[in-house]
């Protein structure tokens, strides 16, 4: 796949990311945000490539993952970021909330572990304003969703834009 | 390929697209079930984070049910259980097919206007139009998503 197939997944799937780290803007887009990237990109593909060819299947499936995998990419650069600038994030934030909800379950001793696990996130966080499970924890969970969320767009995509033609 | 077998592989591939919306909705409903299965509690770090990736989880605009708030906001509550409703009912109706080209697009409007205009602040946000719109959208998503999938998966190489 040469520079100019890439070109619009790229810019989408950062245009995604951009947008889904504004918190103003990702509480309108919800989860639209990367299957409209990825339908946007496929339409950029037609404008730049000149192609009156219908969509494929396998070419929807290809933009719907090359676009999930730069938004999440890129959102979890921009987390990482804005988490070891601030040396806080939201999972921080919301931490003392998650941790009494979990012991008010009352659940088996085991249970603690994920406790403390958490807990060690948070203090690397506060203290160096990086943490290597977390980001270990916000790549894998961004890049599954937002693949599966850009298949999703590229089907859609693939579907509104063959119609078109 | 016979009748029977592109019979099948049509079935399999509805249940197998109604698993994973059941899986995905009854994920985003599980704080409703902390009190009776204790491993969902313990996961509940990592499944909220999970659906923070699509969702802004703001808890004055989410469902809940005993106290305990649905992981995504009543829209996208609405756009996933359409796609589980639609995923169900097509188990039952062989021709599900979109017949509008333009029913996506027209799904597509009543949720974006509502969006605007809660935004706007011409209305208050209402949870339940929240997620009616966004029930119309998901269903009708999900019947495009269906019918790409059968056209080529099935279409192309079975010759159905």
């Amino acid at each position: 796949m040469d520079t100019k197939k890439i070109l619009p997944s790229f810019v989408c799937g950062f245009g995604a990311a951009v947008v889904s780290t504004v918190p103003g803007i990702k509480n309108i887009g919800c989860c639209l945000i990367v299957p409209a990237a990825t339908l946007i990109a496929l339409f950029l593909d037609e404008k730049i490539n000149h192609s009156d060819l219908k969509i494929n299947l396998k070419k929807a499936l290809a933009f719907g993952i090359l676009t999930g995998i730069f938004a999440a990419f890129f959102s979890t650069i921009f987390d990482l970021l804005l988490t070891f600038i601030s040396h806080t994030n939201d999972y921080v934030e919301a931490l003392p909330q998650t941790e009494s909800l979990i012991k008010s379950y009352k659940l088996d001793p085991l249970f603690d572990q994920t406790i403390s696990m958490l807990d060690a996130m948070a203090k690397q966080i506060k203290v160096s304003g990086f943490s290597p499970l977390y980001t270990f924890m916000i790549f894998i969970s961004n890049i599954f969703i937002d693949i599966v969320f850009g298949i999703i767009g590229g089907l859609l995509g693939m579907s509104y834009l063959n119609k078109r033609k | 390929m016979n009748v029977s077998k592109q019979f099948h592989n049509r079935i399999f591939l509805r249940i197998c697209l109604f698993v994973i919306a059941f899986i995905w909705c009854v994920g985003f409903i599980s704080p409703v079930f902390f009190k009776s299965i204790n491993i969902l509690a313990a996961s509940y770090p990592f499944t909220k984070r999970i659906y923070s990736i699509v969702c802004h989880q703001i808890g004055a605009k989410t469902f809940s049910i005993n106290n305990n708030n649905f992981l995504v906001c009543a829209r996208c509550t609405g756009i996933y259980s359409g796609a589980l409703i639609a995923s169900l009912a097509s188990l039952f109706y062989l021709s599900f097919n979109p017949r509008n080209n333009n029913l996506l697009l027209y799904s597509l409007i009543p949720l974006l206007l509502d969006v605007l205009f809660t935004t706007a602040g011409l209305y208050h946000y209402s949870k339940i139009l929240a997620m009616a719109t966004g029930l119309f959208f998901g269903s009708v998503s999900f019947t495009y998503i269906l019918n790409i999938l059968e056209n080529n998966l099935l279409t192309e190489k079975n010759g159905y």
